[in-house]
């Protein structure tokens, strides 16, 4: 397949990817909103601004961070996630950038497909963000998560498992992979008691990727910080750890490989296995000190995610000319 | 569109009882001055026509409005648009749609299927005869200075041997019925656009009248991507089974669904010039695992931008060393380059000539009557009578840069008659033309709108082929004898009777 299509497909997986990561932070924070109260909100607010990579809301010169989530109110943080055009990382943004590449591959990706992206982005464009809101905070995100998961599913029923499904995993994958990095890095940072003595539950992030359940049939409702970043990182079962996505790359990696990931390996899949390797010795979950779990493994994670990001662009769509001659 | 119920509302059974300015039917005002498709002169429905009326008198206005919505609502989910550049943004569009079909008689299409496969023909040999021998130059069929002062004839083309000495592989004509004859009005032979329109038409109108459509017995058109498939591929010289792509400017340009979609259904890649590499005469596309050779190109870009360095040097949208590629048989290109000197407006006066000579038949389908400015005679006569003539650039399109006398003030044919005499060789006129009227669906009423039509015409390898439909443009202003989407204009179905 062409290599720019090769890239749009991938950049499809990733925007489609990081569209519903947004929306999953944001339904588990704006659900919290009738009980939780405003410490533990702005605490909340500081989560998900962090693990978005984004900015904190504009507050006095005199403010540090976790006042500024004070002071802001929740409409506003939501609004600049979700309806905000000139925010490159709001849902309304990437969601555009997912049909913006679709549209390069139509020829590519099935009917239904398009449809259902297209009537998605259609919908979220023409929702009245306050009247939304007037339903119920939490409503228009939730509905979100629902049309993305619809076009997971139609993806998955209606395209062939060829390079183009292949470069759409990889995609959707490799954003999975370094969202999951952050999230859990920033979770693992900001759940130490601090001075106020706020805590982050252990039992939400498991919430926030999906595993609450799986979790507890596993390891029953014994939850503290190794034990949950250990499932969240090498669960090969629950479909946000770091596992399951390292091993869903290398799996596409070699569908890609013409030579179906017999050595020499391609300069991505050499990556991905690193990074497998990485979660496998790390001995973090068989420290007995429950809170042993450092950042320098999900500094290095997060380091080797951009790299492998890089290898795939290098190896399959920028590639000089002269090394991609036929022989 | 789920809203909308499908009903046999007896469209298998004519209602003699409907009228022109009766009933459903009573916003319908027929004007002598036009042919009207639906109805006769007395208000009688004609005889095609009989069970598309019935039909449509039987279906509430409301019912109406609603597939007309849901045709609407069909092509902004399927991203059925072209694309417009303002000045500040890029916005998607849907060309209006309108929900009532267009009937065009077995015979009737006979007379027009024969008359485009002449007139090809003809242009083929012309094209062949203008970049080798020159005969018909020589013979003065055609103006030796009109042809090689026209910006669209390529003297790079001159002495190549082109594949089967077949320059226009795909063609659309546009066609206008006034009275009862039909009439050629412009020959576009470079990069022709508006088949997936077509297509997509004639999806939303099996959706709409599923019992209309199966009584009718309409001619089928989808089979158009693979016919344009084989009928491409059929020119390769290197390739049983060709490698062949779709050459895009990207997807800002107007028509950038049509290629993609195209591209799709033949199921071949839709590349850019970004994805292209020449390399030792040969023409690759960078895939994800490596360059891989392209034996076939269907371009839809201009001559100017296929290659920056045999055309426009600033032209990043083609491939550098393409067209050398073309030059070493190494690639094959439809349509050819340099075929637009045979659809310059000046150039189509004297197609019938060009017919007579190459072929030695009368033309099958008239010219419309055309005067050409570069000669004294025609400019005399065109600015004696500016007032009830339409002047046009001889390579303008699209609607723009021409003048439609009668509806032009005082001022603008004064304008307009300066640029005239400073630059007569770029300009023709013609009469106002009558086109004829079809049945629409407009603001709720039904009412006759101006339509014109563009048939699709492949020249393969050894066939020729006429896609029995084409696109039908539809003038929805009321009054409006401007059928172009860029002002005002829509589409219809258009529905080919077997019998």
């Amino acid at each position: 397949m062409l290599a720019r299509m090769a890239a749009n497909f991938y950049w499809l997986g990733r925007y489609a990817e990081r569209t519903e990561n947004t929306a999953r932070l944001l339904e588990y924070q704006l659900t919290r909103l009738v009980d939780a109260d405003a410490d533990e909100l702005a605490l909340g607010w500081r989560v998900v601004y962090r693990a978005l990579s984004q900015s904190p809301p504009q507050a006095p010169a005199d403010v540090d961070e976790a006042e500024a989530f004070l002071i802001a109110d929740a409409y506003t943080l939501t609004g600049g996630l979700v309806e905000d055009t000139t925010n490159p990382a709001s849902m309304i943004s990437c969601w555009g950038m997912a049909r913006e590449n679709a549209r390069e591959i139509r020829p590519r990706l099935p009917l239904r497909v398009w449809v259902c992206l297209n009537q998605g982005f259609l919908w979220l464009q023409e929702t009245e963000f306050a009247d939304a809101w007037g339903e119920g905070p939490a409503a228009l995100v939730s509905q979100a998560i629902d049309r993305l998961r619809l076009l997971a599913g139609v993806v998955d029923a209606s395209m062939a498992r060829d390079d183009a499904w292949r470069f759409l995993e990889l995609g959707r994958y490799v954003e999975r992979l370094q969202q999951q990095v952050v999230l859990l890095d920033v979770w693992n940072r900001i759940a130490r008691p601090e001075g106020d003595g706020l805590v982050l539950s252990w039992a939400d992030l498991l919430r926030v990727c999906g595993a609450f359940e799986p979790y507890r049939r596993d390891r029953s409702l014994t939850l503290h910080r190794n034990s949950v970043l250990g499932f969240l990182m090498r669960n090969p079962e629950v479909s946000r750890s770091l596992r399951y996505a390292t091993d869903r790359i290398e799996s596409v990696l070699r569908g890609i490989d013409p030579a179906g990931g017999r050595p020499p390996l391609a300069a991505p899949h050499r990556m991905v296995l690193r990074m497998a390797a990485t979660l496998e010795l790390d001995p973090g979950e068989a420290d007995p000190s429950p809170d042993a779990a450092s950042g320098e493994v999900f500094e290095s994670l997060a380091r080797d995610s951009r790299t492998l990001h890089s290898l795939v662009q290098a190896t399959y769509v920028d590639y000089p000319v002269t090394a991609g001659l036929p022989a | 569109m789920s809203a909308v119920k499908f009903v046999d509302h007896g469209y298998a059974d004519p209602d003699p009882a409907i009228s022109a300015g009766s009933g459903p039917f009573r916003h319908y005002e027929l004007d002598s001055a036009f042919h009207d498709e639906l109805f006769n002169e007395d208000g009688t429905p004609r005889e095609r026509a009989r069970r598309l009326g019935a039909a449509l008198s039987k279906i509430p206005p409301e019912d109406l409005e609603r597939l007309q919505d849901g045709v609407y609502r069909r092509f902004v989910h399927e991203g059925i648009t072209f694309t417009v550049l303002g000045v500040e943004d890029v916005s998607e569009q849907i060309i209006p749609i309108d929900c009532v079909p267009r009937l065009i008689t077995a015979e009737e299409w006979d007379h027009i299927e024969r008359g485009l496969k002449q007139r090809l023909t003809a242009l083929n040999l012309f094209l062949h005869d203008v970049y080798h021998d020159g005969k018909s130059l020589r013979d003065g069929i055609v103006p030796v200075d009109l042809v090689l002062g026209c910006p669209q004839y390529r003297i790079e083309m001159r002495g190549m041997k082109v594949p089967h000495d077949v320059y226009v592989a795909v063609c659309g004509t546009d066609i206008v019925r006034a009275g009862d004859t039909f009439a050629v009005l412009e020959d576009n032979l470079r990069v022709p656009s508006g088949v997936s329109y077509m297509l997509a038409c004639r999806t939303a109108m099996k959706w709409a009248f599923p019992y209309l459509y199966r009584a009718y017995g309409v001619r089928e058109v989808a089979d158009y991507p693979e016919r344009l498939y084989s009928t491409i591929a059929s020119l390769s010289l290197t390739a049983e089974t060709p490698r062949m792509a779709v050459l895009t400017p990207g997807r800002y340009n107007s028509a950038y669904y049509e290629h993609a979609f195209l591209a799709g259904e033949m199921g071949v890649d839709l590349v850019e010039g970004r994805d292209l590499v020449v390399h030792d005469a040969t023409l690759y596309a960078r895939t994800a695992a490596g360059l891989r050779r392209i034996d076939v190109l269907y371009r839809r870009i201009d001559d100017d931008f296929l290659d920056p360095v045999a055309f426009r040097e600033d032209s990043v949208l083609g491939a550098a060393g393409l067209f050398h590629a073309y030059r070493a048989g190494n690639l094959v290109l439809a349509n050819a380059p340099g075929t637009g000197v045979a659809d310059d407006k000046a150039l189509y006066a004297y197609v019938p000539r060009l017919i007579r000579y190459f072929l030695d038949e009368e033309p099958i389908l008239a010219n419309v009557e055309t005067h050409l400015c570069r000669e004294p005679d025609g400019l005399a006569y065109t600015l004696d009578n500016l007032e009830e003539l339409v002047v046009k650039e001889v390579g303008g399109s699209g609607g723009y840069g021409m003048l439609v006398g009668p509806h032009a003030t005082k001022a603008e044919r004064k304008a307009f008659e300066e640029q005239l005499r400073s630059d007569p060789a770029n300009y023709i006129s013609q009469p106002v033309l009558p086109l004829s009227r079809a049945g629409c669906f407009v603001d709720g009423r039904l009412e006759p709108r101006h339509v014109d039509l563009r048939p699709f015409v492949l020249q393969g390898k050894e066939k020729q082929h006429v896609v029995p439909g084409g696109l039908c443009r539809v003038a929805l202003r009321k009054g409006s004898l401007v059928v172009n989407s860029s002002q005002g204009g829509g589409c219809k179905d258009l529905w080919i009777l077997r019998e």
